[in-house]
């Protein structure tokens, strides 16, 4: 076994049919995406040689514009959120909640295999406004908080932060679930020999559990950023990316330009550029994740 | 001699057998034959109900024949025709959308020109001519590419016990923008939403700036802003913006009108949760089912009210609501004799099951016709003139941006020049 695992032709032979399908269904779409993107129109139809312009005139193009500063915006809230609210309710299942810590983790857990559209509909009616009252609206009528009561999805600022409480809920269990299982298999003895030699839990915590987590939690950030990053489906289902754009990402830009406007080569572009920023900051956070500690 | 008369009797038996059996591989062989549709089949009050029953009574009268139905959610079709565009692979029956949409895939050459095709079937005046004009119409002229799947008339649907208690006389209707201020103002008095549409999915509310608008500028006001004769930023048409968002303001819309869904909207209005709603004639196979709380005649249909002398009540919105191509490539006899067959009982089939007008002629109209489908008659039979919806002669990307920014104008998020300002730099782009 030993001499055919040295065995470089054999290495090649194993490799080589999993190589195929992951460069035929990868790095084939991504080359084919990047010569469209240098086109304009629809395949078939209409389409003609462009050049860069798609990317030049993505700056000037007031919703790509916009939802490229959405996206960051959903990012920069989404993902800490995700990744740290699982890391708060990783520590209590398994730190507080002793007894019931099988209940805790699947009652966490069950928003995350829930289909988006489902959780989506759910959440239209919470937050309902007419005919009836929705859950949200219906707590505040009850606490006395009538002039809180309003269409959360009717307005930009509301319906933008009722889409980014949605996914944190929807995820959280995920991460939850990634963190506990590292929490795990740190061994109990350098927990005992911290609190030995005096750590609070704070201390603990800082100097002993977020180093040894370090790993964990930045493939917890990549794996967040590549879904916030696509942001299509929840927002979709929930707002429709209204109202305005106020909830339009880049990837529903992509979509409308592509598939709406008959814009294929335009769509590519926005795909192209999507691409390049997962690319670098997933580089960007792996090169944090290894220099932090 | 005996035997050579034999030989030329079976000679002449097998001569004539060939021809026989030749005869027999003439005549087309049916086969599947696929519609892509954005209509629930199993839903009886939907299209894609008729076109399935249709087929099933077809398919048993033709051997080999069957329907190939797939369905794809309305929100997808624009992205499945699109790809199925770009790889020249049309479905035989597809559903689409009239208008600027169409005219792309005319241009492509992948769809067949239904007039010549009707017209050498023998069955051309099956189709309303009125349908057939609005088709052509939205295609700027180009052609009949495309059948109707149902005769529209838009406008006000209230509810009679909603105006009875806001003291409003519900067999006189509002005639005037003024008048229906004023029932606005009325209803609203009694606590009820006196306009409610389904904002959430967008295309309601730009049905009601598109009713003031039309009126207040002129039938054509859509058409004149879209090829440059008119602009969108021209103060008529700000107006007709400043007018929709201040019935917002004024509260003449329900409360949260941008998140409310189209199916929501309809029941309020049926239920009394609100005075009225601007919609199509398709709403009355709501109002025929038992859904419909305010019952066989508690609904009542006002055209849109005059805002100045621009028009008359004799001009009605009217569509055809989603239309169905045939791809040209996939036209052979078993399609066309379908097609035959569709064209020839559609219309009768759809008012004896539906009760609804799809665009065709009837051979046999039911003496029963339940009250909403006797309104809605009388409509068309009275429309002298024609106006079509917000989008109807959009691009694209300006049809998305009236829809998108809507909800900004009904919530103040956006004033009514910016919302104008926005399609007119769509228009600059789009139409140059």
């Amino acid at each position: 076994m030993e001499r055919v695992l040295r065995d470089k032709k054999a290495i090649a032979l194993f490799v080589l049919p999993a190589l195929c399908i992951f460069v035929g269904v990868i790095f084939v779409p991504i080359v084919w995406t990047l010569i469209y993107s240098l086109f304009s129109g629809m395949p078939g139809v209409n389409f003609t040689y462009y050049g860069i312009q798609n990317y030049i005139d993505m700056f000037s193009n007031k919703q790509t514009v916009n939802a490229i500063a959405v996206n960051w915006k959903y990012i920069a809230i989404v993902t800490p959120c995700q990744v740290g609210f699982g890391l708060l309710a990783a520590l209590m299942v398994h730190y507080s909640v002793r007894k019931y810590k099988t209940l805790a983790r699947t009652l966490i857990f069950i928003p995350t295999v829930l289909p988006a559209v489902a959780v989506a509909q759910m959440f239209i009616k919470m937050y309902a406004l007419t005919p009836n009252y929705g859950l949200f609206n219906s707590i505040l009528d009850k606490l006395g908080l009538q002039s809180l009561i309003q269409a959360w999805l009717g307005y930009s600022d509301t319906s933008f932060a009722a889409l980014c409480l949605m996914d944190v809920w929807t995820a959280v269990g995920f991460y939850t679930v990634i963190i506990y299982g590292a929490l795990v298999d740190i061994p109990d003895e350098i927990i005992e020999a911290a609190r030995i030699d005096g750590a609070n839990s704070f201390g603990l915590f800082r100097r002993i559990l977020l180093p040894m987590l370090k790993t964990m939690i930045t493939t917890c950030f990549v794996f967040s950023f590549t879904g916030t990053i696509k942001m299509f489906e929840s927002a979709t289902a929930l707002t429709k990316g209204g109202p305005g754009q106020a909830t339009t990402s880049m990837t529903m830009n992509m979509y409308q330009n592509a598939f709406k406007f008959n814009e294929f080569g335009y769509g590519s572009a926005i795909a192209v550029i999507i691409l390049l920023q997962c690319l670098l900051v997933t580089l960007i956070i792996n090169k944090v994740g290894k220099e932090r500690y | 001699m005996k035997r050579f008369l034999s030989l030329l009797v079976a000679v002449a038996l097998l001569v004539s057998l060939a021809t026989v059996t030749a005869s027999a591989e003439d005549k087309f062989q049916s086969h599947k034959i696929k519609l892509l549709s954005i209509w629930d089949e199993t839903d009886p009050t939907s299209n894609g109900y008729i076109l399935n029953e249709l087929a099933k009574q077809y398919a048993e009268t033709v051997q080999g024949f069957e329907l190939d139905y797939e369905y794809v959610d309305i929100t997808e079709i624009d992205q499945k025709v699109t790809t199925l565009m770009a790889s020249n692979d049309l479905p035989e029956l597809c559903i689409y959308e009239s208008g600027v949409r169409l005219k792309t895939v005319i241009e492509s050459g992948q769809i067949l020109d239904l007039d010549k095709a009707l017209t050498d079937l023998g069955v051309r005046d099956y189709v309303d001519s009125g349908a057939a004009s609005l088709l052509i119409g939205l295609v700027d002229g180009v052609g009949l590419y495309d059948l109707p799947l149902g005769l529209n008339v838009e406008g006000f649907w209230y509810n009679k016990a909603v105006f009875e208690a806001a003291g409003l006389d519900p067999n006189s209707p509002p005639k005037t923008w003024d008048e229906l201020m004023a029932a606005c103002e009325a209803i609203k008095a009694t606590g009820i939403a006196p306009i409610v549409q389904g904002g959430a999915d967008q295309w309601p509310m730009t049905r009601v700036l598109n009713a003031y608008l039309v009126r207040s500028v002129g039938l054509d006001a859509v058409k004149n802003a879209m090829d440059g004769t008119a602009k969108w930023t021209d103060d008529n048409y700000v107006a007709a913006a400043q007018m929709f968002q201040d019935m917002a303001t004024k509260g003449y819309f329900a409360a949260g009108m941008n998140t409310i869904d189209y199916t929501t909207a309809v029941n309020m209005v049926m239920s009394g949760q609100a005075g009225m709603q601007y919609n199509g004639s398709w709403v009355t196979s709501n109002l025929t089912s038992e859904a419909n709380l305010a019952g066989e005649n508690g609904i009542g249909y006002f055209n849109v009210p005059l805002a100045n002398d621009s028009s008359t009540l004799d001009d009605y919105s009217m569509n055809c609501g989603n239309i169905m191509m045939l791809s040209s490539a996939k036209y052979d006899a078993a399609v066309a004799d379908f097609l035959k067959y569709l064209v020839t009982h559609i219309g009768d089939y759809a008012m004896t099951n539906q009760k609804s007008f799809k665009g065709y002629k009837i051979d046999n109209m039911p003496t029963d016709l339940p009250v909403y489908t006797q309104i809605v008659g009388n409509a068309l039979s009275t429309a002298k003139g024609a106006f079509l919806w917000f989008e109807a002669k959009m691009d694209s990307e300006t049809s998305t941006i009236a829809q998108n920014n809507i909800a900004l104008l009904y919530t103040g998020e956006m004033t009514a020049m910016q919302y104008m300002q926005a399609l007119q730099d769509s228009t600059d782009k789009n139409m140059k």
